[in-house]
């Protein structure tokens, strides 16, 4: 059910002021993709506060060593800037796996982490290039890694009111692979992501970044393969080994879209995969 | 904050060049707006879950999910509906032509919404291949025509809008 009662504040500092009027079960409607097919399902609030006008949610700035995404970037509007195809490659490699056109149109990025879910495409890439996630409530501000804002699936780390502000990533120079299975090759949740972020220096591997989606309760970073990789060479031996490392970390159920004997198996090959591309 | 009585909401707004100003139900989708409030039926609902496509319309030059958005969301804001997309003369689009021509439509349904999104890729990038328009198409469902008339309408439609500089 769709409430009565829409309010869209002009500006944050509105918001915040608007606030303890409004009706307690309330929730922020930023594009909409996620949040409308929940209300078509139930009870999705008493009022929403829409927060896609915000110009403030739609910064985009980059410093010497960071890139910050305000939340209220689309995908669409991301996958267009050439500061996102230089700086987060795995970003620009998901954007076209990302539902579909009209959808990453409306979808913002962080209504992409703020619905919590392990299968989110956006979320595993910028986990991949080691994003944090900056929250925001009245004049308070916290910043966390991206994988700790997950708890539990459909349930992060914001409190009651506190707004996703944006990402700061980090400028690293990395190249990415990301390898997503589907019903189809594309506009498909995913069955099983595989999103690897490396920076690789003289053939040897200074750092690897590897994120999964669909595989565990929560968006998950596959530490130990992506450790076992440091300071070795992509040959075949090593991103077997550290495909099969990944596949160990992932603990995937059976839903109405994957079997948990297939997601765990993907998880190896699309690792692999993934290793693979980034050797060549 | 742009907020009337509980369960109202005053929407300004441009639909189709016109500007619109009207107190609506809170609750509205901007697909129910267009259809109930002023009349527009060619933007169609199919699935309501923004997984076919019918629905499109034009919001700022970008093309988006009409049943996935609430009218309150254009506030301030361009929409161009099915309704909106004609030919210089005030007919036909080139598009709509080339569907006509090219026997892309069969029972109808999803071609407004594929005409939209077709419209919205052309305008962005001209010269859109073959791989381009089937990219753009992914998010629109047609059920009876198997898709292939509709891809080489669109490349037709594109061929006839850059030849004749039709825009």
């Amino acid at each position: 059910m769709r409430p009565e009662l829409l309010v869209r504040p002009a500006s944050l500092a509105d918001l915040w002021k608007a606030l303890p009027a409004l009706p307690r079960d309330r929730r922020y409607l930023a594009g909409g993709t996620d949040l409308m097919i929940a209300a078509g399902h139930g009870h999705a609030g008493d009022c929403w506060v829409d927060i896609s006008g915000l110009k403030e949610l739609k910064s985009f700035r980059e410093t010497s060593s960071s890139i910050f995404i305000g939340s209220g970037l689309t995908i669409a509007e991301l996958a267009e800037k050439p500061a996102v195809k230089k700086w987060l490659p795995a970003l620009a490699l998901c954007a076209p796996h990302y539902a579909s056109p009209s959808l990453r149109n409306m979808a913002t990025i962080g209504g992409n982490a703020a619905n919590g879910s392990p299968c989110a495409d956006g979320v595993c890439a910028l986990l991949s290039e080691k994003a944090e996630i900056v929250l925001g409530l009245k004049g308070a501000k916290r910043k966390m890694p991206l994988h700790s804002f997950f708890l539990a699936p459909k349930r992060t780390a914001l409190k009651k009111d506190e707004l996703i502000l944006g990402f700061e990533v980090p400028k690293w120079r990395h190249v990415s692979a990301y390898e997503k299975l589907g019903p189809r090759s594309y506009f498909g949740i995913s069955k099983v992501t595989v999103c690897v972020s490396a920076e690789i220096s003289g053939g040897l591997v200074k750092e690897a970044v590897i994120a999964c989606a669909s595989v565990a309760p929560v968006p998950l970073l596959a530490r130990k393969a992506a450790e076992f990789l440091y300071g070795r060479r992509l040959d075949e031996g090593t991103v077997s080994e550290a495909a099969a490392l990944a596949e160990s970390e992932a603990s995937p159920i059976t839903d109405t879209r994957s079997e948990a004997g297939y997601r765990k198996a993907m998880v190896r090959v699309l690792a692999s995969r993934a290793l693979s591309k980034l050797a060549a | 904050m742009k907020k009337k009585a509980a369960g109202k909401f005053q929407l300004d707004c441009s639909v189709n060049g016109a500007r619109v100003r009207r107190e609506i139900a809170a609750s509205r989708t901007m697909l129910e707006f267009l259809r109930e409030d002023l009349g527009l039926k060619g933007t169609k609902e199919g699935c309501g879950e923004g997984e076919c496509g019918a629905c499109l319309i034009l919001l700022d030059g970008r093309a988006v999910n009409s049943c996935l958005m609430m009218a309150a969301q254009a506030h301030g804001r361009e929409i161009v509906t099915i309704e909106g997309i004609k030919g210089r003369d005030g007919g036909l689009h080139p598009i709509q032509k080339t569907f006509m021509e090219e026997g892309a439509v069969q029972c109808g349904f999803c071609i407004p919404g594929i005409i939209v999104a077709a419209e919205a890729l052309l305008r962005r990038k001209p010269d859109a291949t073959l791989e381009d328009i089937k990219l753009e198409l992914t998010g629109n469902l047609c059920r009876c025509t198997g898709y292939e008339k509709i891809l080489s309408a669109v490349e037709l439609s594109r061929d006839e809008l850059k030849k004749k500089g039709k825009r």
